[in-house]
């Protein structure tokens, strides 16, 4: 956050509108100094005072411009990712108009710097893709706005961002003046999350008894959980009638409370990406992040339908995280997610140590199953079966 | 959002003030009215209700067809003269086709350019206040709109990014502070103000290196007559209403009267004529020009050296300037006394007695001037303006190049003598004085003659240009028709054939009297040629060809409404061709030798006061020299002490600022100026050392910031922070130990910055 604290650096680019005016600019200076004609000695007169005076009011209205960045702690591919901007117009006077926020890559400068041509090397930010600048039509003396900005994150894990640039080209688009702001910050991005087919859960935690087990609490409206005394207000249809006629006291039966299943998902990345097994040119480093994208849908479908659910990581030294559900447990496991960098040396072990917990664990492969990562009722997934388990994809392909 | 509104029926405007402005600029009100007509159509259909506009297919089909219209246009017709005409022209068209087709951002921008080229064009092609003032107002218009579009471009631009990512994105929900337009409005105007005030000195300080003759520019002619004829012209002669001058006629007993006749007031002298060039023009390198200086406060400045001292026969001509602004002074024959309005340098060239202003300083022209004139000037008189210089032996033989107009000549001469008394050729030994009766008779029967069997015409469309054919010879022939200078051409020809020596002066023909002001109007349409014949050693005699009569129905025919308004739109117009179109190298010059001089006037004046000022100060206290010491000291110390205050405020603002104690009370300020100095002092480290404080952050999220990034500085900074709360918010009092603890904190903070600052920076 240091960064934040820099002043911003001054710069000033001359754009193409701005060349073909100063072309302009010097032909009817030539026709106005080789005619006796002073109408066209004035009209040269306004066109070079314009260019001087838009430099001095861009100038001025630039001066006073401060800018922060509020960027979100994450997110998710194929998911707009929406950047503010908190911009502040320190002037006393002088309004602000026209004023665009770019974050600044090396490849992204428009135009002409004053200090020498543009550079097209690397690109510090490849991971996102402007979906839409923050732009800010006006902001008076003494007022602070929020400028809003999209962008399109195309691959998971952190994205480092450093200097933003405010500019403006008011008031005639012949320059852009630009202030450059440093500011360090992070966003993790999740990995993406495919709708799979809903059906796939529950026929995957269906066979076997591992996503099931006994209600250990009352409360809910399913089978009967055990009888205790009437309480005031119980509904009249909980009441216990034989145990009325009986006793002649008053019972009420209650009924447990459904338990959701449970459902491990297992990514197996032990396998280094040199040595995954590909085949008609794969990118083995693409089959890795399927499998995480696989692993990430698995969960966010789980989490939708209501299952706890837990992730672990093979390959990587990644604590096993327990079963449960809810928006933060969600949030963290994506984070997990997010936060594998593939290009780490990988472990042995395979991060499934919870063997004695009843769940379905489904264990998600990047290029080829391998049974002896989990128990023998687990289900395994590889990459390459992501296209065929989406929401809509024909049957068929499921049953290959 | 009305800001953006705006943009759109800005853009409209400018397009319709650049169509109006090329069309008045060409004098051409057939396309004015037809292209507003049909930009003020274009709105409805394309904004309107329906909002239809023409296809892509369409427009470019029309663009198309234009342009080979006018390229072909310009091959058949055009001249080389006319080339930025037609390219006006077609960019007219162009721009109207442009504004029925669809409005896109890029269709916008093409026609502000189209626009302005238009304009720009124009300013080729004429300098009249009319177009003048439109450029004025476009320049500001376009200015405004450019403004404006930068606004609804960048709108423009971020919707459309967002808009291609298919859904993707959110819309662009538009972000502005409270006073958007007020403000827009405020700023805009100051811009322009800005850019006027630079225009204008750039347009006073751009170098020139040319004097410039108002006729030299553009197709606008602000006088009306011309020192050359050229008989292969145009087809028709301006019938402007444009009102040039007044001309008042005052009698020796100084009462303002009608004159008997029409005055024909002199401009130039043409007494050569080019066969070739089928033109007349005035032969240069005769006689040495004699200048004179005109006295200031309008006194009569005396053109015959005191020579001439019959004053009563002698007639007062008043001019007084409404739209002309031009060097040559217009004077009835044998101007004796000129007063001007302000003191100037004037020329009298002794063969033609033509005036002309020759000043060096001549900034705007002259508001007006008066002439002493005699309408029959004695000898002494003439020779005395003439100053001596005879013209032309009278024994030299006058001939006129063209050989066939001889016997035409003789012919009319033989004509006119059966009706007219002409006294007879006078034999070879007879006196001059006969030959130049018998000359001015002549002149005067030839003149009548043409006057009752000649048409005068101002559209010369029937007269067709014969191959070999002198149009002299043309029109004495064949059409017997044609404006003043036909007329004036035809009789000094045939003078010259003749062997009387006549020559042909332009100038202007007073004919409009206004009884109510006593005066003459003149207007460019008064514009005349007529012939001068030689009628003594230094006299010429006026003889007009051309019938008065018809010359009066044109006037007539041209009355309008307007005209008795037209006089304020003159004096602007007066204003603008003596202080912009006429503004040349020479008027530059003045300007920046007035500033000059007065700007060291008045400073000397000053410094003399200041002095003279501190001299009696020394002298009252007895200073004696000590006292230029004393006054240096004390001025030292002046000086000195504006700038520790100077240096005092600003400190205050900014700790004001860092400390955001505004609101307070002043002594709860200076209280907390004085115990918090030492946060203002641990900041000031910190900003050296790259770490600056925001605004926007407190004190303590400040410090935990600086923790995070390097421990040992925040660590450091922390205990600042906590001391700061205490003084700022906490209403502590800083005694000697609490300024000690303050200090020792802050040193301590310096040198962790001393050993850590590198790991601040962030590169």
């Amino acid at each position: 956050m240091i960064g934040a604290f820099t002043k911003p650096k001054r710069r000033t680019r001359l754009v193409w509108a701005g060349v073909i005016y100063i072309l302009v600019i010097l032909a009817v200076g030539l026709a106005a100094g080789s005619r006796p004609n002073n109408l066209l000695v004035w009209v040269f007169s306004f066109l070079l005072a314009a260019m001087v005076v838009s430099g001095f009011v861009s100038g001025f209205m630039m001066m006073s411009i401060r800018a922060i960045r509020i960027e979100p702690r994450r997110g998710r591919v194929g998911e707009p990712l929406l950047v503010r901007y908190e911009i502040a117009n320190m002037s006393r006077f002088i309004p602000a108009y026209d004023l665009r926020v770019d974050e600044w890559t090396k490849a992204s400068r428009r135009g002409w710097s004053m200090r020498g041509r543009a550079r097209t090397s690397a690109v510090q930010t490849p991971s996102l893709e402007v979906a839409g600048p923050a732009w800010v039509l006006h902001i008076g003396p003494r007022e602070r706005l929020h400028g809003e900005a999209v962008f399109r994150p195309k691959r998971r894990g952190l994205v480092r961002l450093g200097e933003f640039e405010v500019s403006t080209k008011f008031p005639f688009g012949l320059m852009r003046k630009v202030l450059r702001f440093h500011q360090v910050g992070e966003v993790l991005i999740h990995p993406e999350i495919v709708a799979l087919r809903t059906e796939l859960l529950a026929k995957v935690t269906s066979g076997g008894f591992g996503g099931h087990r006994l209600s250990s609490e009352a409360g809910g409206f399913d089978d009967f959980f055990g009888v205790r005394e009437y309480r005031p207000g119980d509904s009249i249809r909980s009441i216990a009638w034989k145990r009325l006629a009986g006793t002649g006291k008053l019972a009420t039966i209650e009924r447990s409370r459904s338990v959701p299943p449970r459902l491990r998902v297992l990514v197996d990345l032990r396998v280094a990406t040199a040595n995954l097994r590909t085949v008609d040119a794969e990118d083995a480093r693409e089959l890795e992040e399927r499998a995480i994208v696989l692993a990430a849908s698995f969960i966010a479908l789980a989490d939708r339908l209501g299952y706890e659910y837990a992730l672990s990581i093979a390959g990587f030294d990644v604590a096993p995280v327990s079963l449960r559900k809810g928006h933060f447990h969600r949030e963290k496991l994506m984070s997990a997610l997010a936060a594998l960098d593939l290009d780490a040396p990988r472990t042995k072990g395979n991060g499934f140590a919870a063997s004695d917990e009843r769940a379905t664990v489904v264990v998600v492969h990047p290029d080829r199953a391998e049974l002896a990562v989990a128990s023998v009722d687990a289900w395994h997934f590889t990459a390459r079966q992501l296209d065929s388990l989406r929401e809509g994809a024909p049957l068929t392909e499921v049953r290959a | 959002m009305i800001l953006l509104r705006q943009y759109r029926v800005a853009s409209f405007l400018l397009v319709l003030l650049a169509i109006a402005a090329f069309a008045i600029a060409e004098l051409d009100f057939t396309t004015l009215f037809l292209g507003v007509a049909l930009a003020m159509l274009s709105w409805y259909t394309t904004e309107g209700p329906r909002g239809r506009s023409l296809a892509t297919w369409v427009s470019n089909a029309l663009t198309i067809a234009l342009a080979g219209y006018c390229g072909i246009d310009f091959a058949m017709r055009g001249t080389i003269e006319d080339a930025m005409g037609s390219l006006g022209r077609f960019l007219l068209w162009l721009l109207v086709i442009k504004i029925f087709s669809r409005r896109s951002e890029n269709d916008d921008r093409q026609r502000f350019t189209l626009a302005t080229m238009l304009v720009l064009t124009g300013c080729l092609e004429s300098v009249d206040l009319s177009f003048g003032a439109i450029v004025l107002v476009f320049a500001g218009l376009a200015a405004w709109t450019a403004m404006l579009w930068r606004l609804a471009h960048g709108a423009e631009s971020a919707r459309s990014v967002r808009a291609a990512q298919n859904g993707f994105a959110p819309p662009l929900e538009i972000t502005f502070g409270r006073r958007a337009l007020p403000q827009f409005r405020w700023m805009a105007v100051v811009s322009l103000v800005m850019i006027f005030a630079c225009s204008v000195i750039g347009f006073f300080l751009f170098p020139r290196f040319a004097e410039v003759r108002i006729g030299e520019v553009g197709r606008g002619s602000v006088t009306g007559f011309n020192d050359e004829i050229d008989l292969r012209g145009g087809d028709r002669i301006t019938e402007s209403r444009r009102e040039l001058f007044t001309l008042q006629w005052i009698d020796g007993a100084g009462e303002a009267v009608q004159a008997s006749r029409s005055l024909l007031l002199r401009g130039a002298v043409l007494d050569s004529y080019d066969i070739a060039g089928q033109r007349w023009y005035a032969r240069r390198g005769g006689q040495p020009l004699g200048t004179l200086r005109t006295m200031t406060d309008g006194r009569l400045t005396d053109l015959t050296r005191g020579v001439a001292k019959d004053a009563r026969a002698r007639f007062r001509a008043r001019f007084e300037m409404r739209s002309l602004s031009s060097d040559v002074l217009f004077s009835v024959y044998a101007p004796v006394g000129i007063a001007t309005s302000e003191s100037r340098t004037v020329s009298i060239d002794p063969s033609t007695l033509l005036l002309r202003d020759v000043s060096e300083d001549r900034g705007v022209g002259l508001w007006y001037y008066e002439l002493l004139t005699q309408p029959q000037p004695d000898a002494v008189t003439m020779e005395a303006i003439s100053l001596g210089a005879r013209v032309r032996p009278a024994s030299e033989r006058v001939s006129f190049p063209v050989a066939e107009l001889e016997p035409i000549a003789r012919q009319i001469l033989e004509d006119v003598s059966r009706t007219a008394n002409i006294p007879p050729e006078p034999s070879a030994d007879a006196d001059l004085a006969e030959r130049w009766t018998r000359n001015r008779e002549v002149a005067r029967a030839i003149a009548s003659w043409m006057k009752s069997n000649f048409t005068y015409t101002t559209d010369l469309s029937g007269f067709g240009r014969i191959p070999g054919e002198d149009p002299i010879v043309s029109f004495l022939t064949r059409y017997r028709s044609g404006h003043c200078e036909y007329f004036a051409s035809a009789l000094c020809a045939v003078l010259r054939s003749l062997a009387i020596e006549s020559r042909i002066v332009t100038g202007f023909i007073a004919l409009e009297y206004d009884e109510r002001g006593q005066f003459y109007i003149v207007r460019e349409s008064n514009a005349h040629a007529w012939v001068e014949v030689r009628t003594g050693e230094f006299g010429w005699t006026a003889v007009d060809a051309t019938p008065e009569d018809s010359l009066y129905a044109i006037q007539e025919r041209n009355r309008s409404f307007a005209d008795q308004f037209r006089w304020i739109y003159s004096r602007l117009e007066f204003l603008w061709n003596s202080g912009v179109v006429s503004y040349d190298a020479s008027s530059q010059q003045n300007i920046a030798e007035r500033v000059q001089s007065g700007w060291r006037e008045a400073m000397s004046s000053r410094m003399d006061a200041v002095a003279s000022r501190m001299r009696a100060v020394a002298m009252s206290l007895s200073l004696g020299r000590a006292g230029d010491v004393w006054f240096a000291v004390i001025g030292v110390g002046i000086c000195t002490a504006g700038l520790a205050w100077l240096i005092v405020v600003v400190r205050r603002r900014r700790l004001r600022a860092a400390l955001q104690i505004g609101q307070l009370s002043p002594r709860e300020q200076a209280r907390l100026q004085r115990d918090a100095a030492f946060y203002i002092e641990a900041l000031r480290a910190l900003a050296a050392a790259g770490a600056e404080k925001p605004a926007h952050m407190s004190a303590r999220a400040f410090g935990e910031a600086l923790l995070r990034r390097n421990a040992a500085v925040g660590a450091a900074f922390q205990p600042i922070a906590e001391e700061f709360y205490k003084v700022r918010y906490g209403g502590m009092g800083v005694g000697k130990v609490e300024a000690n603890s303050h200090v020792s904190h802050v040193l301590a903070l310096r040198k962790a910055l001393r050993h850590n600052s590198g790991k601040l920076r962030v590169d």
